[in-house]
């Protein structure tokens, strides 16, 4: 008796309140989000208000509801794919309902992560968050860069060997990040909001070498992407081989398809620069040389100009002197003429004063002779 | 080869270099105003060639702090 009443006083009563808060603190207690995943197919997805995200995981013999944030989600869902769900069971106290309350979903599955790739591709795309017309260029020559990758990574050395080939005196800042896995969304996040405060930087480049689908998800990342497309600075992504096309490499301004590439891409080769430096130098050096020159033809053909005028002012004093020297009388006597003067020496060019009897001189080209004017006649001429 | 830092800013100098070779195709012959752009341009390449012959590329690693 007495133990049977014993046992009656030791049973529990519970409020429906505490039911549902003893069952959560069981779930809670027995199932560790670190060792046990919940695996199935989503069906009935919905979203509601924006906030809150409703669907079901179901095999071939049972259904549960999962209840999540949709801050949480990550990427986008549809029925029909299949996911692993990270969380705890519980009992939403209100209703009563049993759910799975999920702080992650994965996709499982290639077929899984492409359809959801190919739902984010085309909701960012229909934003204009791939447009071409946004995207910027680097300067040529870029003398600070944030490089986000992992320091451990091929990528890295690869990027790092290339730039070094090509290029000299870069400032290369770098933003260590896990590029694989759970936490790889936050930290490259993480590199691109620390990046923007400690710019300005020429360009931006974020680097991973290749990789799964599923590895590469990181990069596919809806907050990642945004994170790419709301920098400060142009971006440079290079995620992955050629064939792998991310959407962080979309919305970034330039795609390199690997990481040698997106060195390429961002600095000069340092050899064909030199060559430049060198061709402009001899055009300034040959266009100087040439002014001079040109210079001194000047001079020579002002000299040669003032020699010339010279020359024909010699050649026209000589035509003048000679016409000068035309009007000499002697030359006129040497011709044969004579000239005729009085005694007092005075040239007679008339016969107005002639009288017979006056004594003249007669000069004729090789001397002088007296004569005496015996008559005269007017009007010879 | 040892590399150092050079402090010149390699776009800049280069824009300049640049802008003085257009001057000389398209200018007026000016001899004085010449030399000196002449001069201006020896220097600017010869500082352009050294930073890409001995500067070094830097890595710092930025810390999560």
């Amino acid at each position: 008796m007495s133990g049977r009443s014993a046992k009656v006083l030791a049973m529990q009563i519970l409020t429906v309140s505490q039911f549902v808060t003893y069952v959560n603190d069981t779930f809670k207690a027995i199932w560790d989000p670190t060792l046990v995943a919940l695996e199935g197919e989503v069906t009935e997805f919905r979203v509601s208000q924006g906030q809150w995200v409703n669907f079901n995981v179901k095999d071939g013999d049972a259904l549960v509801s999962v209840f999540m944030v949709f801050a949480k989600l990550g990427q986008p869902l549809a029925d029909g794919m299949r996911v692993r769900l990270y969380g705890f069971p519980r009992i939403y106290p209100k209703y009563g309902k049993f759910s799975f309350s999920a702080d992650r979903v994965e996709l499982v599955g290639e077929g899984a992560l492409q359809k959801a790739l190919a739902m984010l591709r085309a909701k960012l795309e229909s934003e204009g968050i791939f447009d071409l017309s946004r995207k910027r260029k680097i300067p040529r020559f870029p003398q600070r860069i944030a490089l986000i990758a992992s320091r451990e990574s091929a990528a890295y050395g690869d990027f790092i060997r290339i730039v070094d080939e090509r290029w000299r005196g870069l400032e290369i800042d770098l933003y260590h990040a896990v590029v694989q896995g759970e936490k790889a969304p936050d930290s490259v996040i993480g590199c691109l909001e620390r990046a923007q405060k400690n710019g300005p930087y020429d360009a931006m480049v974020i680097t991973r070498g290749g990789g799964s689908l599923e590895e590469l998800m990181a990069f596919n990342d809806e907050r990642v992407v945004r994170a790419v497309y709301a920098s400060k600075y142009p971006v440079i992504a290079a995620i992955g081989h050629e064939r792998d096309i991310t959407l962080v490499e979309e919305a970034a301004d330039i795609r390199g398809s690997t990481p040698t590439d997106a060195a390429r891409r961002l600095v000069p080769d340092r050899r064909d620069v030199l060559y430049e430096i060198a061709t402009l130098e001899g055009g300034i050096e040959q266009t100087l040389l040439q002014k001079i020159k040109n210079g001194r033809d000047t001079i020579d053909r002002a000299t040669t100009g003032a020699e010339r005028w010279l020359e024909s002012f010699r050649l026209k004093v000589a035509s003048l002197l000679r016409l000068i020297s035309s009007f000499n009388p002697e030359a006129i006597v040497k011709r044969g003429f004579a000239i005729v003067s009085d005694a007092q020496g005075n040239i007679l060019s008339t016969i107005e004063k002639l009288k017979p009897g006056t004594s003249v001189s007669i000069r004729l080209r090789d001397g002088e002779a007296g004569a005496m004017i015996d008559g005269k006649q007017g009007k010879l001429i | 080869m040892t590399k150092k830092k050079i402090e010149i800013d390699f776009a800049k100098s280069f824009a300049e270099l640049e802008e003085i070779a257009a001057w000389f195709e398209e200018g007026e012959p000016d001899l004085d105003e010449g030399m000196k752009r002449y001069e201006r341009a020896s220097e600017l390449a010869k500082g352009l060639k050294e930073k890409l012959d001995e500067a070094e590329n830097r890595i710092k690693e930025i810390k999560n702090s």
